[in-house]
């Protein structure tokens, strides 16, 4: 008996030590990699979903929406996480800014109906929405906002992603409809940060250590119910007067099913309407199959290959340049299904600083292989790579394969997301790594020397602290779009593909979300038609 | 007995002491820690130092453990350090889901294993008994994954008798439901324990049906089954019922890939998203609860075969 114990015991760590299936990881990361990101089709977004007049829906509908990663808490002001982000924002929670994700993430007003800088961009001063509430029933006012924004910019503050406001100095209500925050220097990111979850408007005096049981935001669903390892429940705020229209449908269940066959049957079966990060490769089903529309859409998620510049021999260029020129993007995309396209740099599509830079670098065996023998390693060179366990294997298989005929012979070593987060984020024990950088705008990791890319060029790290402080957004879009060539020109990273996301509807129904779902999913407009 | 009895539970008491040992300390081999989970990327030294201190995780081990052993003996798991719950009362809700599971494909199992294999066993030179014997081996070597892919092709895409995934949002509040989404999964676990346990009450039958007390019973007039009917299965069942503890301990193993599979919110699918998350408080808890369970099952069937075979009583092992 005390073996078969052992056994267990054993066989249970393992299981978990492998990352059997996707971790819950609370991180910014999305693992959606083993869920379909990196799949089959065109390379630009394709498809829309479809659009119906509010008398043709049901608004006694529940909506069944597949998505893959759980949060492990829904506390937005202690976890951090991609998922908790895209279960609660727009949904549950709101900010005085949102974005809007049919628009290139376009930053829109929210809670504020209006927002001004002053010409020096020191003071923003935003006039709230009439009429919005928190879920019980109490007005948002002034107070309420100025009480939040001062929480997470208290120093000691352990809100994830607080730094994103870090510029204010102070924040005041002149009057109960209008904000001043004032800043201690210029920062162009003031209004992105505000549309995250740094930015939610919770009611003055909210206990953050009851979040998790308790919630009481403005936003268009209350949180109905968590069945922890399955689903979460959102049901429609019957008294939502805005910002925005009150959600369509009257409950939206959120089904967390990591497993990609058993969401394909979800999908094909009808248990689920929506399906989020469908897998490519899974998608016979649904082509061509009139009771189905297949949307692609635009992601953030740039599958980076961080390369240690801070660790010899990759803290030599010419060796990093290699490394970049030896691997074949086109047919690594390929490889993986095909749903994902090469942008060269560190900047997404999506980003108002884009410019492809695939022209960097760009494919070439014989070059990389010089490239090695001039810099002394023309007998070879042996690296390693840590990559989480959560991303297709294919990704490994296909480096090893292309840098091997380059004259690098790499190991692959797979871990658990959060091994990798303690082993390669946080101590920087790695040689090459592969994560996806799934934040937009998240270029200052290229300007921030400490970050675990081990990336210091003083020239981009100048640019990038000008761009934030630039006297307008034309200046601030040339800064940066220079300090992304010529991280690309330094080869501080590689970056393998954006990942295209996409998503498979029922038909019948109306206003599913396209672009960016594992980072922002409003459902507010899904609806179900009568 | 009863000395047998007292001493067996004197070694379950010894065992889950040394288990909570090792759980403890082999959890803290892995790399990688909460705080580092609940920080993600974004979060600085200092943070991940505030959230450490807050979580206790900078305290000497054994004072942790020493804590954590406190509050087990006063019947309490536990909280999540992601999340705050309790780590009993989800547990306990888990085995909503994972307790019919592993019972109901148990019960499948033997239903399926004890006719069979006592068959294959009587019929071991006929079509019948190598044609049972083959099935089963087939069934031991077919993956639990795969059997139960192709389950749900059949019975859920194809044709839409059973869910293809899932369990109803309200739980057992939807019995029906429930027990739907339930058969599937029940179907695939039982294929691969009923193979093993039917080899097994195939061998056993086999051995007793050559010992001379069957022979003397036949000799007294009874048929070929009846005898085994009579004296047989008694004797046959010692060896099945040891088995049979350590599929359990399978079961619960498959159940992990089974509620991946069946995307069901049960414990085994709890316990690896917990380990990813590095929240060792719960997941030494629930490998707590795994391992009790398993030490139990070995002593009830330790003092079963004592009921049932009265030589091991006299023998006092």
């Amino acid at each position: 008996m005390r073996r078969s114990l052992f056994r267990l015991a054993t066989a249970l760590v393992l299981t978990g030590a492998a990352g059997f299936g996707a971790v819950a990881c609370g991180t910014g990361e999305s693992p959606s990699g083993n869920d379909g990101n990196t799949s089959t089709g065109a390379a630009g977004p394709s498809g829309s979903p479809s659009t119906a007049p509010d008398s043709a829906l049901d608004p006694n509908a529940t909506v069944n929406v597949r998505l893959v990663l759980e949060p492990t808490s829904l506390n937005l002001t202690t976890t951090a996480g991609a998922a908790l982000e895209q279960l609660l924002l727009d949904n549950v929670y709101q900010g005085l800014l949102t974005v809007d994700t049919n628009a290139g993430n376009k930053i829109v007003p929210a809670l504020a109906a209006s927002y001004e800088a002053s010409p020096d961009g020191l003071t923003y001063t935003f006039k709230l929405a009439a009429g919005a509430a928190f879920h019980d029933g109490s007005p948002v006012t002034a107070d309420d906002v100025v009480w939040s924004l001062q929480q997470a910019v208290a120093p000691g503050s352990k809100q994830p992603n607080a730094k994103a406001l870090a510029s204010i100095a102070g924040v005041a209500a002149p009057d109960p409809g209008t904000v001043v925050v004032t800043l201690k220097q210029r920062d162009n990111d003031l209004t992105w940060g505000l549309t995250g979850r740094a930015g939610v408007v919770y009611k003055k005096g909210t206990d953050f250590a009851k979040l998790d049981a308790t919630e009481n935001g403005t936003g268009p669903f209350k949180l109905g119910g968590w069945q922890r390892g399955s689903s979460v429940t959102l049901v429609r705020n019957d008294a939502y007067q805005g910002p925005g229209p009150k959600a369509k449908a009257a409950k939206v269940v959120l089904r967390y099913i990591t497993d990609r066959n058993a969401a394909n049957n979800a999908q094909a079966t009808g248990q689920t309407d929506i399906q989020t990060s469908a897998d490519a490769t899974l998608l016979q089903p649904f082509t061509g199959n009139a009771g189905f529309a297949v949307l692609r859409g635009t992601t953030t998620d740039k599958y980076t290959l961080a390369l240690n510049n801070a660790k010899p021999p990759l803290d030599n260029p010419a060796v990093r340049h290699a490394i970049r020129r030896a691997i074949d993007k086109n047919a690594l995309i390929e490889a993986l299904g095909g749903a994902g396209v090469r942008v060269g740099g560190p900047v997404p599509t999506a980003d108002p600083w884009y410019e492809d830079l695939t022209g960097i670098d760009a494919y070439d065996p014989a070059a990389a292989k010089k490239l090695l023998a001039d810099a002394g390693f023309g007998g070879g060179l042996k690296l390693t790579l840590k990559i989480p366990s959560i991303y297709p294997a294919a990704i490994g298989d296909v480096l090893v394969s292309d840098l091997k005929k380059a004259g690098i012979d790499l190991t692959v070593k797979q871990q658990e997301f959060t091994a990798w987060l303690t082993e390669v984020y946080t101590a920087k024990d790695y040689e090459l790594s592969l994560v996806n950088h799934a934040e937009p705008r998240d270029l200052g990791n290229y300007a921030n020397p400490a970050y675990y890319f081990g990336y210091a060029n003083k020239q981009v790290q100048d640019w990038f602290a000008q761009a934030v402080a630039a006297p307008d957004e034309k200046t601030r879009t040339a800064l940066l779009a220079k300090a992304a060539r010529q991280a690309s020109e330094d080869a501080a990273a590689d970056w393998l593909f954006q990942a295209q996301t996409i998503t498979v509807v029922r038909k019948g129904v109306a206003g599913a979300p396209q672009h960016f779902t594992s980072s922002r999913l409003p459902l507010a407009g899904v609806g179900i038609v009568k | 007995m009863t000395v047998f009895v007292v001493r067996r539970l004197v070694l379950l008491v010894v065992s889950l002491f040394a288990a909570s040992v090792l759980t403890f300390a082999l959890l803290r081999l892995l790399p990688g820690d909460a705080a580092a989970a609940i920080g993600g990327i974004t979060a600085d030294e200092a943070q991940l130092r505030a959230v450490r201190h807050e979580l206790g995780l900078d305290r000497p081990l054994v004072q942790q453990y020493a804590t954590w052993l406190a509050d087990v003996l006063s019947g309490d798991l536990g909280r999540s350090q992601l999340n705050g719950t309790s780590v009993t009362a989800e547990l306990g809700e888990k085995a909503r889901v994972t307790g019919p599971l592993v019972l109901g494909s148990l019960a499948l199992a033997l239903a399926g294993a004890v006719p069979l294999g006592v068959l294959a066993a009587l019929r071991h030179r006929s079509r019948v008994g190598t044609g049972i014997s083959a099935a089963s081996q087939i069934g031991i070597a077919l993956p639990t994954l795969w059997v139960g892919l192709l389950l749900v092709t059949v019975f859920a895409v194809q044709n839409r008798r059973l869910p293809a995934q899932g369990f109803p949002v309200e739980g057992w509040a939807e019995p029906g439901q429930a027990l739907r989404s339930l058969v599937l999964p029940w179907i695939t676990l039982a294929l691969s324990e009923g193979a093993v346990l039917l080899r097994f009450v195939r061998s056993a039958t086999l051995d007793v049906l050559g010992q001379d007390f069957l022979r003397t019973a036949r000799a007294n007039g009874r048929t070929r089954a009846g005898a085994l009917w009579r004296h047989g299965l008694r004797n046959a069942s010692g060896p099945v019922v040891s088995v049979l503890g350590i599929q359990v301990a399978a079961l619960l193993v498959g159940a992990v890939v089974v509620e991946k599979l069946f995307a069901l919110p049960g414990a085994g699918s709890m316990l690896v998203a917990d380990v990813g998350n590095r929240d060792l408080v719960k997941v030494q808890g629930e490998v707590l609860v795994v391992v009790a369970i398993v030490l139990a099952v070995g002593f009830a069937v330790d003092v079963g075969q004592r009921l049932i075979d009265p030589r091991l009583r006299e023998t006092g092992r």
